[in-house]
Protein backbone atom coordinates (compact mmCIF):
# COMPACT_ATOMS: atom_id res chain seq x y z
CA UNK A 1 0.00 0.00 0.00
CA UNK A 2 2.82 2.31 0.90
CA UNK A 3 4.64 1.69 -2.37
CA UNK A 4 1.40 2.35 -4.19
CA UNK A 5 0.79 5.70 -2.55
CA UNK A 6 4.41 6.67 -2.92
CA UNK A 7 4.48 5.90 -6.61
CA UNK A 8 1.14 7.62 -7.04
CA UNK A 9 2.48 10.78 -5.41
CA UNK A 10 5.61 10.58 -7.53
CA UNK A 11 3.49 10.22 -10.66
CA UNK A 12 1.30 13.15 -9.65
CA UNK A 13 4.29 15.39 -9.02
CA UNK A 14 5.75 14.43 -12.37
CA UNK A 15 2.44 15.09 -14.11
CA UNK A 16 1.95 18.48 -12.47
CA UNK A 17 5.50 19.50 -13.26
CA UNK A 18 5.21 18.43 -16.88
CA UNK A 19 1.82 20.01 -17.39
CA UNK A 20 3.10 23.25 -15.91
CA UNK A 21 5.97 23.03 -18.36
CA UNK A 22 3.50 22.33 -21.14
CA UNK A 23 1.29 25.25 -20.26
CA UNK A 24 4.27 27.53 -19.88
CA UNK A 25 5.52 26.58 -23.33
CA UNK A 26 4.79 29.23 -25.93
CA UNK A 27 1.75 28.69 -28.11
CA UNK A 28 2.85 26.52 -31.00
CA UNK A 29 3.07 28.16 -34.38
CA UNK A 30 2.69 26.09 -37.51
CA UNK A 31 5.19 23.57 -36.30
CA UNK A 32 5.58 23.07 -32.58
CA UNK A 33 9.20 23.31 -31.57
CA UNK A 34 8.91 19.86 -30.12
CA UNK A 35 11.40 17.23 -29.21
CA UNK A 36 10.82 15.05 -32.20
CA UNK A 37 10.11 16.19 -35.70
CA UNK A 38 8.30 13.83 -37.97
CA UNK A 39 9.50 13.63 -41.61
CA UNK A 40 6.50 15.48 -43.24
CA UNK A 41 3.30 13.58 -42.86
CA UNK A 42 1.09 12.56 -45.73
CA UNK A 43 3.86 11.63 -48.09
CA UNK A 44 2.20 8.73 -49.66
CA UNK A 45 3.69 6.35 -52.09
CA UNK A 46 1.70 5.50 -55.15
CA UNK A 47 0.71 1.91 -55.01
CA UNK A 48 -0.79 -0.45 -57.51
CA UNK A 49 -0.16 1.37 -60.76
CA UNK A 50 -1.24 4.93 -59.97
CA UNK A 51 -4.74 3.71 -59.30
CA UNK A 52 -5.45 5.50 -56.07
CA UNK A 53 -5.84 9.27 -55.91
CA UNK A 54 -6.31 9.48 -52.15
CA UNK A 55 -4.91 7.63 -49.19
CA UNK A 56 -7.14 6.26 -46.44
CA UNK A 57 -7.70 9.67 -44.87
CA UNK A 58 -8.44 11.53 -48.06
CA UNK A 59 -4.98 13.05 -48.49
CA UNK A 60 -4.01 13.35 -52.12
CA UNK A 61 -1.25 10.89 -52.89
CA UNK A 62 1.84 12.30 -54.51
CA UNK A 63 5.00 10.69 -55.71
CA UNK A 64 7.92 11.14 -53.33
CA UNK A 65 10.83 13.26 -54.50
CA UNK A 66 14.08 11.31 -54.99
CA UNK A 67 15.62 10.44 -51.66
CA UNK A 68 12.52 11.52 -49.78
CA UNK A 69 11.43 9.34 -46.93
CA UNK A 70 7.88 8.18 -47.33
CA UNK A 71 5.60 6.37 -45.03
CA UNK A 72 2.46 4.70 -46.22
CA UNK A 73 -0.10 2.41 -44.75
CA UNK A 74 0.83 -0.01 -47.54
CA UNK A 75 4.39 -0.07 -46.28
CA UNK A 76 3.09 -0.62 -42.74
CA UNK A 77 0.87 -3.44 -43.95
CA UNK A 78 3.89 -5.10 -45.53
CA UNK A 79 5.55 -5.53 -42.15
CA UNK A 80 7.29 -8.91 -42.32
CA UNK A 81 5.78 -11.85 -40.55
CA UNK A 82 8.67 -14.28 -40.02
CA UNK A 83 6.93 -16.08 -37.17
CA UNK A 84 3.75 -16.74 -39.09
CA UNK A 85 3.23 -20.30 -37.87
CA UNK A 86 3.78 -19.27 -34.26
CA UNK A 87 1.55 -16.21 -34.69
CA UNK A 88 -1.20 -18.25 -36.30
CA UNK A 89 -1.14 -20.60 -33.34
CA UNK A 90 -1.66 -17.75 -30.86
CA UNK A 91 -4.23 -16.20 -33.16
CA UNK A 92 -6.19 -19.43 -32.91
CA UNK A 93 -5.73 -19.45 -29.14
CA UNK A 94 -7.01 -15.87 -28.81
CA UNK A 95 -9.91 -16.65 -31.11
CA UNK A 96 -11.00 -19.51 -28.87
CA UNK A 97 -10.38 -17.40 -25.78
CA UNK A 98 -12.71 -14.78 -27.23
CA UNK A 99 -15.52 -17.10 -28.23
CA UNK A 100 -15.34 -19.47 -25.27
CA UNK A 101 -14.53 -17.13 -22.42
CA UNK A 102 -14.45 -13.42 -23.09
CA UNK A 103 -17.57 -13.14 -25.20
CA UNK A 104 -19.90 -15.25 -23.01
CA UNK A 105 -18.72 -13.34 -19.94
CA UNK A 106 -19.21 -10.01 -21.72
CA UNK A 107 -22.67 -11.07 -22.88
CA UNK A 108 -23.71 -12.06 -19.37
CA UNK A 109 -22.31 -8.78 -18.11
CA UNK A 110 -24.23 -6.88 -20.80
CA UNK A 111 -27.39 -8.68 -19.73
CA UNK A 112 -26.91 -7.62 -16.11
CA UNK A 113 -25.63 -4.09 -16.63
CA UNK A 114 -27.31 -1.60 -18.98
CA UNK A 115 -25.29 0.40 -21.48
CA UNK A 116 -25.09 3.62 -19.53
CA UNK A 117 -23.23 2.29 -16.47
CA UNK A 118 -20.95 0.38 -18.82
CA UNK A 119 -20.16 3.67 -20.48
CA UNK A 120 -19.26 5.08 -17.07
CA UNK A 121 -16.89 2.17 -16.50
CA UNK A 122 -15.38 2.81 -19.92
CA UNK A 123 -14.91 6.49 -19.06
CA UNK A 124 -13.36 5.62 -15.73
CA UNK A 125 -10.72 3.31 -17.20
CA UNK A 126 -10.07 5.65 -20.10
CA UNK A 127 -9.53 8.53 -17.69
CA UNK A 128 -7.23 6.36 -15.60
CA UNK A 129 -5.00 5.70 -18.60
CA UNK A 130 -4.16 9.40 -18.72
CA UNK A 131 -0.43 8.92 -17.84
CA UNK A 132 0.11 6.78 -20.96
CA UNK A 133 -1.42 9.42 -23.23
CA UNK A 134 0.26 12.32 -21.47
CA UNK A 135 3.77 10.90 -21.50
CA UNK A 136 3.38 9.77 -25.13
CA UNK A 137 2.18 13.19 -26.26
CA UNK A 138 5.04 14.91 -24.44
CA UNK A 139 7.56 12.52 -25.98
CA UNK A 140 6.05 13.25 -29.38
CA UNK A 141 6.60 16.96 -28.81
CA UNK A 142 2.92 17.87 -28.74
CA UNK A 143 2.68 20.00 -25.58
CA UNK A 144 -0.59 21.58 -26.72
CA UNK A 145 -2.33 18.21 -26.98
CA UNK A 146 -0.74 17.08 -23.70
CA UNK A 147 -2.02 20.22 -21.97
CA UNK A 148 -5.55 19.66 -23.29
CA UNK A 149 -5.38 16.04 -22.17
CA UNK A 150 -4.26 17.18 -18.72
CA UNK A 151 -7.14 19.59 -18.33
CA UNK A 152 -9.53 16.88 -19.44
CA UNK A 153 -8.07 14.54 -16.83
CA UNK A 154 -8.33 17.13 -14.07
CA UNK A 155 -11.84 18.14 -15.12
CA UNK A 156 -13.15 14.59 -15.39
CA UNK A 157 -11.49 13.44 -12.18
CA UNK A 158 -12.54 16.41 -10.06
CA UNK A 159 -15.97 17.18 -11.46
CA UNK A 160 -16.88 13.96 -13.24
CA UNK A 161 -17.06 11.74 -10.17
CA UNK A 162 -13.50 10.48 -10.46
CA UNK A 163 -13.74 9.99 -14.19
CA UNK A 164 -17.04 8.12 -14.38
CA UNK A 165 -18.54 10.94 -16.41
CA UNK A 166 -16.78 12.31 -19.45
CA UNK A 167 -17.84 15.89 -18.82
CA UNK A 168 -15.11 17.37 -21.01
CA UNK A 169 -16.10 15.41 -24.13
CA UNK A 170 -18.01 18.33 -25.62
CA UNK A 171 -15.50 21.05 -24.85
CA UNK A 172 -13.30 21.51 -27.87
CA UNK A 173 -9.94 23.24 -27.60
CA UNK A 174 -9.67 26.67 -29.27
CA UNK A 175 -7.07 25.47 -31.69
CA UNK A 176 -7.40 22.03 -33.23
CA UNK A 177 -4.98 19.59 -31.65
CA UNK A 178 -3.67 16.26 -32.87
CA UNK A 179 -5.38 13.11 -31.59
CA UNK A 180 -4.66 12.45 -27.94
CA UNK A 181 -5.20 8.70 -28.24
CA UNK A 182 -1.50 7.86 -28.18
CA UNK A 183 0.68 5.27 -26.52
CA UNK A 184 4.38 4.50 -26.43
CA UNK A 185 4.30 2.12 -29.40
CA UNK A 186 2.81 4.90 -31.52
CA UNK A 187 5.38 7.30 -30.10
CA UNK A 188 8.25 5.10 -31.28
CA UNK A 189 6.56 4.98 -34.66
CA UNK A 190 6.20 8.76 -34.66
CA UNK A 191 9.92 9.01 -34.05
CA UNK A 192 10.44 7.02 -37.20
CA UNK A 193 10.72 3.46 -35.94
CA UNK A 194 9.21 0.79 -38.16
CA UNK A 195 7.05 -2.03 -36.91
CA UNK A 196 9.93 -4.48 -37.03
CA UNK A 197 7.88 -7.62 -37.42
CA UNK A 198 4.34 -8.70 -36.76
CA UNK A 199 3.73 -10.56 -33.54
CA UNK A 200 0.65 -12.06 -31.90
CA UNK A 201 0.64 -12.34 -28.13
CA UNK A 202 -1.63 -14.64 -26.16
CA UNK A 203 -4.31 -12.63 -24.28
CA UNK A 204 -3.02 -9.29 -25.64
CA UNK A 205 -3.62 -9.99 -29.32
CA UNK A 206 -1.99 -8.56 -32.45
CA UNK A 207 1.18 -6.54 -31.90
CA UNK A 208 4.55 -5.90 -33.47
CA UNK A 209 8.15 -5.75 -32.32
CA UNK A 210 7.84 -2.00 -31.84
CA UNK A 211 4.44 -2.12 -30.18
CA UNK A 212 5.60 -4.86 -27.82
CA UNK A 213 8.31 -2.55 -26.48
CA UNK A 214 5.73 0.22 -26.26
CA UNK A 215 3.33 -2.07 -24.45
CA UNK A 216 5.98 -2.95 -21.89
CA UNK A 217 6.56 0.76 -21.29
CA UNK A 218 2.84 1.46 -21.11
CA UNK A 219 2.58 -1.17 -18.39
CA UNK A 220 4.55 1.04 -16.04
CA UNK A 221 2.41 4.06 -16.89
CA UNK A 222 -0.84 2.21 -16.24
CA UNK A 223 -2.07 2.92 -12.71
CA UNK A 224 -3.84 -0.44 -12.55
CA UNK A 225 -0.42 -2.14 -12.78
CA UNK A 226 0.44 -0.80 -9.32
CA UNK A 227 -2.47 -2.39 -7.48
CA UNK A 228 -1.29 -4.83 -4.84
CA UNK A 229 -1.51 -7.84 -4.72
CA UNK A 230 -1.03 -8.75 -8.36
CA UNK A 231 -4.30 -10.63 -8.76
CA UNK A 232 -6.31 -7.52 -7.97
CA UNK A 233 -4.31 -5.71 -10.59
CA UNK A 234 -5.04 -8.48 -13.09
CA UNK A 235 -8.71 -8.45 -12.07
CA UNK A 236 -8.98 -4.71 -12.68
CA UNK A 237 -7.43 -5.05 -16.12
CA UNK A 238 -9.57 -8.08 -16.91
CA UNK A 239 -12.69 -6.19 -15.92
CA UNK A 240 -11.69 -3.29 -18.16
CA UNK A 241 -11.24 -5.76 -21.01
CA UNK A 242 -14.64 -7.39 -20.46
CA UNK A 243 -16.28 -3.99 -20.35
CA UNK A 244 -14.60 -2.98 -23.62
CA UNK A 245 -15.67 -6.21 -25.28
CA UNK A 246 -19.24 -5.63 -24.09
CA UNK A 247 -19.25 -2.33 -25.98
CA UNK A 248 -17.75 -3.87 -29.11
CA UNK A 249 -19.38 -7.28 -29.39
CA UNK A 250 -19.81 -8.17 -33.03
CA UNK A 251 -16.93 -6.23 -34.57
CA UNK A 252 -14.47 -9.10 -34.48
CA UNK A 253 -17.15 -11.53 -35.61
CA UNK A 254 -17.94 -9.47 -38.70
CA UNK A 255 -14.29 -9.13 -39.66
CA UNK A 256 -13.77 -12.83 -39.15
CA UNK A 257 -16.84 -13.90 -41.09
CA UNK A 258 -16.33 -11.52 -43.97
CA UNK A 259 -12.73 -12.51 -44.54
CA UNK A 260 -11.33 -15.34 -46.58
CA UNK A 261 -8.29 -15.59 -44.34
CA UNK A 262 -9.16 -14.15 -40.90
CA UNK A 263 -5.56 -14.15 -39.74
CA UNK A 264 -4.44 -12.00 -42.66
CA UNK A 265 -7.49 -9.76 -42.34
CA UNK A 266 -6.78 -9.04 -38.67
CA UNK A 267 -3.08 -8.53 -39.34
CA UNK A 268 -3.77 -6.03 -42.14
CA UNK A 269 -6.44 -4.22 -40.13
CA UNK A 270 -4.17 -3.97 -37.08
CA UNK A 271 -1.18 -2.60 -38.97
CA UNK A 272 -3.20 -0.08 -40.98
CA UNK A 273 -5.21 1.06 -37.98
CA UNK A 274 -2.02 1.62 -35.99
CA UNK A 275 -0.57 3.56 -38.91
CA UNK A 276 -3.60 5.82 -38.98
CA UNK A 277 -3.49 6.40 -35.21
CA UNK A 278 0.17 7.28 -35.45
CA UNK A 279 -0.55 9.98 -38.02
CA UNK A 280 -3.70 11.37 -36.39
CA UNK B 1 -24.51 53.07 -51.97
CA UNK B 2 -26.97 51.43 -49.67
CA UNK B 3 -28.51 49.59 -52.57
CA UNK B 4 -25.21 48.27 -53.70
CA UNK B 5 -24.30 46.96 -50.29
CA UNK B 6 -27.76 45.42 -50.03
CA UNK B 7 -27.28 43.71 -53.37
CA UNK B 8 -23.86 42.58 -52.31
CA UNK B 9 -25.33 41.13 -49.13
CA UNK B 10 -27.97 39.25 -51.08
CA UNK B 11 -25.33 37.90 -53.41
CA UNK B 12 -23.20 36.74 -50.50
CA UNK B 13 -26.17 35.06 -48.86
CA UNK B 14 -27.06 33.27 -52.07
CA UNK B 15 -23.50 32.11 -52.42
CA UNK B 16 -23.56 30.76 -48.88
CA UNK B 17 -26.81 28.94 -49.45
CA UNK B 18 -25.60 27.46 -52.68
CA UNK B 19 -22.52 25.92 -51.16
CA UNK B 20 -24.41 24.45 -48.24
CA UNK B 21 -27.41 23.22 -50.19
CA UNK B 22 -25.53 21.66 -53.07
CA UNK B 23 -22.76 19.66 -51.52
CA UNK B 24 -21.67 18.27 -54.84
CA UNK B 25 -23.04 15.37 -56.76
CA UNK B 26 -21.11 12.46 -55.22
CA UNK B 27 -21.87 13.42 -51.64
CA UNK B 28 -25.55 14.00 -52.40
CA UNK B 29 -25.71 10.64 -54.02
CA UNK B 30 -23.96 8.97 -51.08
CA UNK B 31 -26.30 10.68 -48.67
CA UNK B 32 -29.33 9.41 -50.58
CA UNK B 33 -27.96 5.88 -50.28
CA UNK B 34 -27.14 6.12 -46.58
CA UNK B 35 -30.51 7.73 -45.84
CA UNK B 36 -32.24 4.90 -47.66
CA UNK B 37 -30.37 2.32 -45.61
CA UNK B 38 -31.20 4.15 -42.38
CA UNK B 39 -34.86 4.41 -43.40
CA UNK B 40 -35.03 0.66 -43.94
CA UNK B 41 -33.21 -0.07 -40.70
CA UNK B 42 -35.43 2.19 -38.61
CA UNK B 43 -38.70 1.24 -40.31
CA UNK B 44 -40.79 -0.23 -37.48
CA UNK B 45 -42.81 -2.31 -39.95
CA UNK B 46 -39.65 -4.23 -40.88
CA UNK B 47 -38.36 -4.73 -37.34
CA UNK B 48 -40.23 -7.97 -36.67
CA UNK B 49 -38.20 -11.17 -36.84
CA UNK B 50 -40.53 -12.53 -39.52
CA UNK B 51 -39.63 -9.61 -41.79
CA UNK B 52 -35.92 -10.18 -41.53
CA UNK B 53 -35.53 -11.71 -44.98
CA UNK B 54 -37.50 -8.92 -46.58
CA UNK B 55 -35.44 -6.31 -44.80
CA UNK B 56 -32.20 -7.96 -45.88
CA UNK B 57 -33.43 -8.10 -49.47
CA UNK B 58 -34.30 -4.44 -49.44
CA UNK B 59 -30.87 -3.55 -48.05
CA UNK B 60 -29.30 -5.63 -50.80
CA UNK B 61 -31.22 -3.77 -53.48
CA UNK B 62 -29.97 -0.47 -52.10
CA UNK B 63 -26.40 -1.76 -51.83
CA UNK B 64 -26.48 -3.05 -55.41
CA UNK B 65 -27.50 0.34 -56.75
CA UNK B 66 -24.84 2.21 -54.77
CA UNK B 67 -21.79 -0.04 -55.00
CA UNK B 68 -19.63 -0.67 -58.02
CA UNK B 69 -18.89 -4.33 -57.29
CA UNK B 70 -16.79 -4.73 -60.44
CA UNK B 71 -14.48 -1.86 -59.58
CA UNK B 72 -14.26 -3.02 -55.97
CA UNK B 73 -13.41 -6.60 -56.96
CA UNK B 74 -10.93 -5.51 -59.61
CA UNK B 75 -9.06 -3.34 -57.16
CA UNK B 76 -9.11 -6.03 -54.48
CA UNK B 77 -7.58 -8.52 -56.92
CA UNK B 78 -5.10 -5.79 -57.98
CA UNK B 79 -2.31 -7.03 -60.24
CA UNK B 80 -3.72 -10.56 -60.23
CA UNK B 81 -6.90 -9.38 -61.99
CA UNK B 82 -5.33 -10.04 -65.39
CA UNK B 83 -5.02 -13.74 -64.48
CA UNK B 84 -8.80 -14.05 -64.30
CA UNK B 85 -10.64 -15.11 -67.46
CA UNK B 86 -13.74 -12.98 -68.21
CA UNK B 87 -15.96 -15.74 -66.87
CA UNK B 88 -13.87 -16.07 -63.73
CA UNK B 89 -14.07 -12.31 -63.27
CA UNK B 90 -17.86 -12.40 -63.33
CA UNK B 91 -17.87 -15.39 -61.02
CA UNK B 92 -15.49 -13.68 -58.65
CA UNK B 93 -17.50 -10.45 -58.58
CA UNK B 94 -20.71 -12.36 -57.89
CA UNK B 95 -19.35 -14.47 -55.04
CA UNK B 96 -17.23 -11.73 -53.47
CA UNK B 97 -20.10 -9.24 -53.41
CA UNK B 98 -22.35 -11.95 -52.01
CA UNK B 99 -19.92 -12.55 -49.14
CA UNK B 100 -19.66 -8.83 -48.40
CA UNK B 101 -23.41 -8.29 -48.47
CA UNK B 102 -24.11 -11.31 -46.30
CA UNK B 103 -21.75 -10.30 -43.56
CA UNK B 104 -22.05 -6.54 -43.55
CA UNK B 105 -25.84 -6.44 -43.79
CA UNK B 106 -25.92 -8.51 -40.61
CA UNK B 107 -23.64 -5.97 -39.04
CA UNK B 108 -25.90 -3.12 -40.15
CA UNK B 109 -28.83 -4.76 -38.42
CA UNK B 110 -27.34 -3.65 -35.13
CA UNK B 111 -27.98 -0.05 -36.14
CA UNK B 112 -29.15 1.94 -33.16
CA UNK B 113 -29.89 5.49 -34.34
CA UNK B 114 -26.25 6.45 -34.77
CA UNK B 115 -25.90 9.77 -36.56
CA UNK B 116 -23.82 10.24 -39.68
CA UNK B 117 -21.97 13.52 -40.21
CA UNK B 118 -20.59 14.46 -43.63
CA UNK B 119 -17.27 16.18 -43.09
CA UNK B 120 -15.52 16.73 -46.39
CA UNK B 121 -15.83 15.97 -50.06
CA UNK B 122 -13.15 15.95 -52.74
CA UNK B 123 -13.66 15.31 -56.42
CA UNK B 124 -10.88 14.56 -58.87
CA UNK B 125 -11.90 13.68 -62.41
CA UNK B 126 -14.37 10.81 -62.23
CA UNK B 127 -13.51 9.89 -58.65
CA UNK B 128 -14.54 11.30 -55.31
CA UNK B 129 -13.48 10.90 -51.71
CA UNK B 130 -15.93 11.63 -48.92
CA UNK B 131 -15.08 11.80 -45.22
CA UNK B 132 -17.90 10.99 -42.83
CA UNK B 133 -18.12 10.29 -39.14
CA UNK B 134 -20.51 8.07 -37.24
CA UNK B 135 -21.19 9.00 -33.62
CA UNK B 136 -21.24 5.91 -31.41
CA UNK B 137 -21.97 5.89 -27.69
CA UNK B 138 -18.40 6.08 -26.49
CA UNK B 139 -16.57 7.45 -29.52
CA UNK B 140 -16.89 8.66 -33.08
CA UNK B 141 -15.80 6.39 -35.90
CA UNK B 142 -14.43 7.90 -39.10
CA UNK B 143 -15.82 6.20 -42.19
CA UNK B 144 -14.60 7.35 -45.60
CA UNK B 145 -16.08 6.46 -48.98
CA UNK B 146 -14.30 6.41 -52.32
CA UNK B 147 -16.63 6.77 -55.30
CA UNK B 148 -16.35 6.56 -59.06
CA UNK B 149 -18.60 8.05 -61.71
CA UNK B 150 -20.33 5.61 -64.03
CA UNK B 151 -23.88 6.44 -65.11
CA UNK B 152 -24.22 7.40 -61.48
CA UNK B 153 -21.71 7.90 -58.70
CA UNK B 154 -20.96 4.52 -57.15
CA UNK B 155 -18.98 3.56 -54.05
CA UNK B 156 -16.02 1.24 -54.62
CA UNK B 157 -14.18 1.43 -51.31
CA UNK B 158 -15.07 2.05 -47.68
CA UNK B 159 -12.38 3.02 -45.16
CA UNK B 160 -13.22 2.44 -41.50
CA UNK B 161 -10.76 3.81 -38.94
CA UNK B 162 -7.95 3.83 -41.45
CA UNK B 163 -8.62 0.30 -42.70
CA UNK B 164 -9.61 0.19 -46.36
CA UNK B 165 -11.95 -2.64 -47.32
CA UNK B 166 -10.35 -3.03 -50.73
CA UNK B 167 -6.82 -3.03 -49.37
CA UNK B 168 -7.68 -5.44 -46.57
CA UNK B 169 -8.94 -7.95 -49.14
CA UNK B 170 -6.05 -7.15 -51.46
CA UNK B 171 -3.69 -8.41 -48.75
CA UNK B 172 -5.68 -11.60 -48.28
CA UNK B 173 -6.20 -12.27 -51.98
CA UNK B 174 -2.59 -11.55 -52.92
CA UNK B 175 -1.44 -14.19 -50.48
CA UNK B 176 -3.81 -16.78 -51.92
CA UNK B 177 -3.32 -15.83 -55.58
CA UNK B 178 0.46 -16.03 -55.48
CA UNK B 179 0.09 -19.70 -54.55
CA UNK B 180 -3.22 -20.76 -56.06
CA UNK B 181 -5.30 -20.18 -59.17
CA UNK B 182 -8.18 -17.68 -59.39
CA UNK B 183 -10.50 -20.68 -59.57
CA UNK B 184 -9.47 -21.91 -56.12
CA UNK B 185 -9.88 -18.42 -54.66
CA UNK B 186 -13.43 -18.27 -56.01
CA UNK B 187 -14.02 -21.71 -54.55
CA UNK B 188 -12.74 -20.55 -51.17
CA UNK B 189 -15.11 -17.60 -51.18
CA UNK B 190 -17.99 -19.88 -52.12
CA UNK B 191 -17.05 -22.32 -49.35
CA UNK B 192 -17.04 -19.45 -46.88
CA UNK B 193 -20.52 -18.35 -47.98
CA UNK B 194 -21.73 -21.90 -47.70
CA UNK B 195 -20.37 -22.35 -44.19
CA UNK B 196 -22.03 -19.07 -43.19
CA UNK B 197 -25.32 -20.30 -44.64
CA UNK B 198 -24.99 -23.58 -42.80
CA UNK B 199 -24.54 -21.66 -39.60
CA UNK B 200 -21.09 -23.09 -39.09
CA UNK B 201 -18.59 -20.64 -37.73
CA UNK B 202 -21.37 -18.12 -37.31
CA UNK B 203 -21.46 -16.77 -33.84
CA UNK B 204 -24.85 -15.11 -33.90
CA UNK B 205 -23.65 -11.68 -34.92
CA UNK B 206 -27.09 -10.13 -34.73
CA UNK B 207 -27.06 -10.82 -31.02
CA UNK B 208 -29.84 -11.90 -28.76
CA UNK B 209 -30.89 -8.39 -27.85
CA UNK B 210 -31.33 -7.27 -31.47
Amino acid sequence: MQTLSRSLIAALVLILFCSAAALAAPAPADKPAGLAQKPAPANMLLAYGDEDIWDENGQIIRKPAPGEKVSTSDAAAETPDPLEGWNRMWFGFNDKLYFWALKPVAQGYTYVLPERPRLWVHNFFHNLMFPVRFVSLMLQGKPDAAAVETSRFIGNTAFGLGGLADITADSKPFQPIPSTEQDLGLTFGYWGSGNGFYLVWPFIGPSSGRDTLGYAGDYFLTPASYINPWYWSAAAKGYDKVNEVSMRTGDYETLKEASVDPYEAVRDAYLRNRFKKMND
Amino acid sequence: MKKISFLFGVLLLTACFCTSAFAGEPQDRLKVGIDKVIAILSDPALKAASKRIERQNRLRTVADSFFDWRELSRRAAAEHWAKFSPKQQDDFIASFSELLQKTYIRKLEKYNNEKVAYLKEQTEGNQAFINTQVAMKDKTIPINYVMIKRDQWLVYDVVVEGVSLVKNYRTQFAKILTKDSPESLIQRIKDKIKSLDDGKNVDDVVGKEG
